[in-house]
């Protein structure tokens, strides 16, 4: 990111910019920088927080009146850690034993996202341009042994976890963000079957899959859960 | 609440510390007009994109290109990182993109108007396969009257 400000700066734009990760503009020194301690992927710290959001606009764009960079401010506000659902469950029963497949479990989760996708007017599914049936078929194929072309399964796998995390936002007792991953990854039967496939893609001759497999599939926090 | 690294669960840690960060030679900031009075894009690196554009792919120096009117249900987002949270994304476009705030601020007057067009790079990307295409940018920006640039990572 903080590349980007060098770039634009030399061509004559003025930048400002939000870091989430200090120690990272600390050695790339863009002109101006507004450090921020919230989660990353959530730069604006809330969602649904318009003031909130507001202040920390205005806090970068107000750097653009000073010229004494590269400067990193640091932003006051932080965000209060949510509150704990030690013991939240999901409230309907998706276990992967009670279901016997991938199709099954998208298809039962359909209510669900039909309902988040009409509380939020949107959804954010719609990278690989498949539907859930045929994301989830991509999925089957891998775990059968036939695995597709990287870029297509790693799209469909993103639609797939977007699907059930919108899902999963409109379950009556919807926990938090964080329980919700939780379910996800132990839970689900798509989970189960990404951590399957991860040591496949990871042994695989094509260097594409190799990617997904060590980098782009497990997310570095829940990579524990391989075997 | 991330703080320090030294601060943050050990594996997310390790993983942010394994990112290698390029090193440039200073580049001092640019003097500009008061806020009020300047025309402000967003930049951003999530990898956002309409979805009828190109999705982003491992080492895409890219970007794509989101007009200031386009509805928040017709962005998604190719980002190949895993390692940031997207519930916030989905549950409000302005966590990651804040249109809706910089389009507040201009009809406030605090800023002095929105670009017409804003744009999407993947934060994955080489340095040096994203160079070209932001100088190229540089141009696009200035024949739109931007002169100040909100540089909002994921």
């Amino acid at each position: 990111m903080g590349a980007l400000g060098h770039f634009l700066e030399r061509e004559g734009i003025p930048t400002t910019g939000i870091s989430l990760v200090r120690e990272h503009t600390e050695k790339i020194r863009p002109p101006r920088a507004l450090w921020v301690t919230f989660e990353l992927g959530r730069p604006m710290g809330i969602p649904g927080d318009a003031p909130f959001q507001r202040r920390v606009v205005q806090a970068a764009l107000d750097l653009l009146a000073r010229t004494d960079g590269p400067l990193i401010a640091d932003h006051p506000e932080h965000v209060a850690e949510p509150a704990d659902f030690t013991g939240w469950a999901c409230p309907i029963n998706l276990a992967p034993a009670q279901i016997d497949s991938l199709a099954a479990e998208v298809d039962r989760l359909a209510t669900w996202y039909d309902r988040a996708v009409a509380a939020l007017s949107r959804t954010t599914v719609g990278v690989s341009g498949l539907d859930m049936r045929a994301a989830s078929a991509l999925v089957d194929q891998a775990l059968a042994g036939d695995l597709p072309e990287a870029q297509a399964l790693k799209q469909a796998v993103d639609d797939l976890k977007s699907y059930y995390l919108e899902a999963a936002s409109a379950f009556p007792d919807a926990g938090t963000p964080k329980t919700r991953k939780e379910w996800f990854w132990s839970e689900t039967r798509l989970g189960a079957a990404l951590l399957a496939l991860q040591p496949r893609l990871a042994a695989s001759d094509n260097p594409q899959h190799r990617i997904l497999g060590n980098l782009t599939l497990i997310p570095a926090v829940e990579r524990h859960r391989l075997v | 609440m991330v703080k320090r690294l030294s601060e943050m669960p050990e594996v997310e840690a390790n993983h942010l510390r394994r990112i290698e960060c390029p090193i440039y030679e200073d580049t001092p900031p640019l003097a500009g007009k008061p806020l009020g009075e300047r025309r402000v894009a967003i930049i951003s690196t999530a990898g956002l994109h309409r979805r009828s554009d190109r999705p982003f792919r491992p080492g895409d120096g890219s970007y794509r290109v989101i007009p200031g009117e386009t509805p928040a249900n017709e962005l998604v987002m190719s980002h190949i990182s895993v390692n940031f949270d997207r519930t916030g994304f989905q549950q409000d476009l302005n966590v990651v993109f804040p249109i809706d705030r910089l389009r507040e601020l201009s009809a406030d007057g605090a800023v002095g108007s929105m670009a017409s067009v804003h744009y999407s790079f993947m934060g994955a990307f080489p340095p040096d396969a994203a160079e070209p295409h932001a100088r190229h940018l540089a141009g696009l920006l200035k024949a739109d009257k931007v002169d100040a640039v909100l540089l909002v990572p994921v």
